[in-house]
């Protein structure tokens, strides 16, 4: 290939290819660096560029009570439903990738189906069901909601987690007398750990992410943000918008952050007992 | 071997023996046990629902049939099916198209490259939806950054008109879609050993033969998975067509306009049901293609 490869044809069309890939790159950031700017305008309304920089709109987010309101909502539906589908996500994968039951493979498949699944189906048929039992507009109902819908992001990283080392590890706890709770809590859990994690913070970005169901399962008094959002993009477009998704952009990556470091860490930590 | 915890999706190692992996952690009873719950879950809040929206699909006051009949007959509804699947076509066409080279990029990249390209990739993946439509809307509206740039640069006399058209919609949603394809991509072309290619290079083929030979069939399971994950989330798409808009509407929009504008459960259910319907087969034909990719890593 090398000799091919340094002929002048070949090395335009690779440096060809090198630049259409960071014309893609640009393309896939550039409208979350748009925003950037905008939310610093000192202008009423979206222009671009701002005729002048403030930093208004930030403060009238901070004072906004529909804002503090919804992130408040955001978190009370957010945490349970990650907890819940964290619990449940790594019962399924446990017993999936490490029991022995028929229709494994549809068992998997079903795991991850409400993922899959557009979430409007899900939404118009969730809300009768709540509705009969008055759980519309209220926690426990959006909650139950997302904890479906995230259980499959917990089952997917745990599920790879378990099955990147051999179950002899907790063959051997078990040989030497623990019971399956000792086991698990002391063999498999260390080893998963980061897998929950990551797949814990997984769910809650999507909680704090997620509309169509928001839509039609909360109230305005359990509205989240992504449904604030949305309800003020159809009727007004002020740079404070601009403002609350910069402050949620950089609270997301931090979160995101978070995650790789505790995988890296812990990969370090891993691979640091692994030597001695 | 303790270092491959976090390693996602590593393949089983050669110890993980399907006898062992019966005798380990749970006997087969905990592990029915352990399923009990999770199960209860998903058929209380996702199987009961799916089969309500089917029950409310009979439910038409004019017949058991009718919401079908008049989804049939109804042609801007018909309009909207066609739509939404020419519009996931031209998404995962598109987004296949764009991804592919990058892809290829980011798996040979190492080092600071590869962190750089990485975080190209996941921080619009992790940027909330309803943000990045937001900001395409920012980007392409009459007086938006584009417009603006255009006219600055004397490209254009005119602001164009790019929201609520079928291009502006589809750009925005290229790029929503487009990690959904990077990622399965990369993660089929990380596992292309070099060595086969620089055996076929031995053997006398060219650069391009290399690649239609070669690399090309080696990545199609991550084409195949990246191409019905991409297709799957268009066909439900709703945030960006409802705020963008386009010529015709997504079956999402369509579905969430019956039901709140129009008060239409029956017919709404009818397009959900089949909404329902289609995604169930090309998840199938997803989980098909991911296990045939599962095959070729163990085969390896």
């Amino acid at each position: 290939m090398s000799r091919v490869a340094s002929t002048p044809l070949w090395r335009i069309l690779s440096a060809g290819i090198v630049a259409f890939a960071v014309l893609v790159l640009i393309y896939l950031v550039l409208p979350t660096l748009v925003i950037v700017p905008l939310s610093f305008s000192s202008d009423t309304f979206l222009r671009f560029p701002p005729s002048g920089f403030s930093l208004r709109w930030y403060e009238s987010f901070a004072d906004s009570t529909d804002y503090q309101l919804a992130i408040l909502n955001s978190l009370k539906i957010g945490v349970p439903a990650a907890l819940l589908a964290t619990v449940l996500g790594v019962m399924a994968a446990l017993a999936v990738v490490r029991g022995s039951m028929p229709f494994r493979r549809t068992l998997a498949a079903l795991m991850i189906a409400p993922l899959v699944l557009p979430q409007i189906v899900l939404a118009i048929g969730l809300f009768p069901l709540l509705a009969k039992v008055g759980l519309v507009g209220s926690y426990p109902g959006i909650v139950a909601a997302h904890a479906v819908v995230t259980i499959p992001l917990v089952f997917i990283t745990v599920s790879a987690a378990l099955r990147s080392y051999a179950p002899t590890f907790e063959l051997a706890a078990m040989t030497l007398g623990a019971n399956p709770w000792r086991t698990f809590r002391h063999v498999t859990l260390p080893m998963i750990r980061p897998g929950v994690i990551v797949g814990f913070i997984f769910a809650l970005t999507f909680s704090f992410d997620e509309l169509i169901l928001a839509m039609f399962l909360t109230s305005p008094t359990t509205r989240t943000v992504p449904r604030l959002l949305w309800e003020q993009l159809n009727f007004q477009m002020t740079p404070i918008i601009a403002a609350a998704t910069v402050v949620i952009l950089t609270v997301t990556i931090g979160l995101l952050c978070l995650a790789v470091l505790a995988g890296a860490s812990a990969r370090r930590r891993m691979a640091g007992t692994a030597r001695e | 071997m303790a270092g491959k915890v976090a390693g996602a999706s590593a393949p089983a190692p050669g110890l993980a023996a399907p006898r062992q992996r019966a005798a380990a952690w749970s006997p087969a009873k905990g592990g029915l046990l352990l399923l009990a719950l999770p199960l209860a879950m998903l058929a209380l809040f996702f199987l009961l629902p799916l089969l309500v929206v089917l029950g409310q699909s009979f439910t038409a006051p004019a017949g058991p049939f009718d919401s079908y009949v008049r989804l049939a007959g109804d042609s801007a509804l018909r309009n909207a099916l066609t739509y939404t699947f020419q519009t996931a076509a031209i998404v995962t066409l598109a987004a296949l198209v764009l991804s592919y080279p990058v892809a290829f990029l980011i798996s040979r990249a190492q080092g600071r490259w590869l962190v750089i390209g990485m975080v190209f990739v996941l921080v619009p993946f992790w940027t909330s939806a309803v943000i990045r439509s937001y900001a395409w809307l920012v980007l392409l509206q009459r007086r938006g950054v584009l417009n603006e740039m255009m006219l600055a640069l004397g490209l254009i006399d005119r602001p164009l008109r790019l929201t609520n058209t079928d291009i502006g919609t589809h750009v925005a949603m290229v790029q929503i879609m487009l990690p959904f394809m990077i990622l399965p991509l990369l993660s089929a072309m990380r596992g292309i050993d070099a060595s086969v290619l620089r055996a076929a290079a031995i053997l006398g083929a060219n650069p391009w033969r290399q690649f239609l030979h070669v690399y090309l069939p080696l990545s199609m399971p991550g084409v195949g998975a990246g191409c019905v994950l991409v297709f799957i989330s268009t066909l439900g798409f709703y945030i960006t067509p409802a705020l963008l808009g386009g010529s015709s509407q997504m079956i999402a929009v369509a579905i969430e306009q019956q039901v709140s504008r129009l008060l239409d459960w029956p017919l709404a259910s009818a397009l959900a049901t089949l909404l329902l319907v289609l995604t169930c087969l090309l998840f199938m034909l997803y989980e098909r293609l991911n296990r045939r990719l599962a095959g070729a890593g163990e085969a390896r």
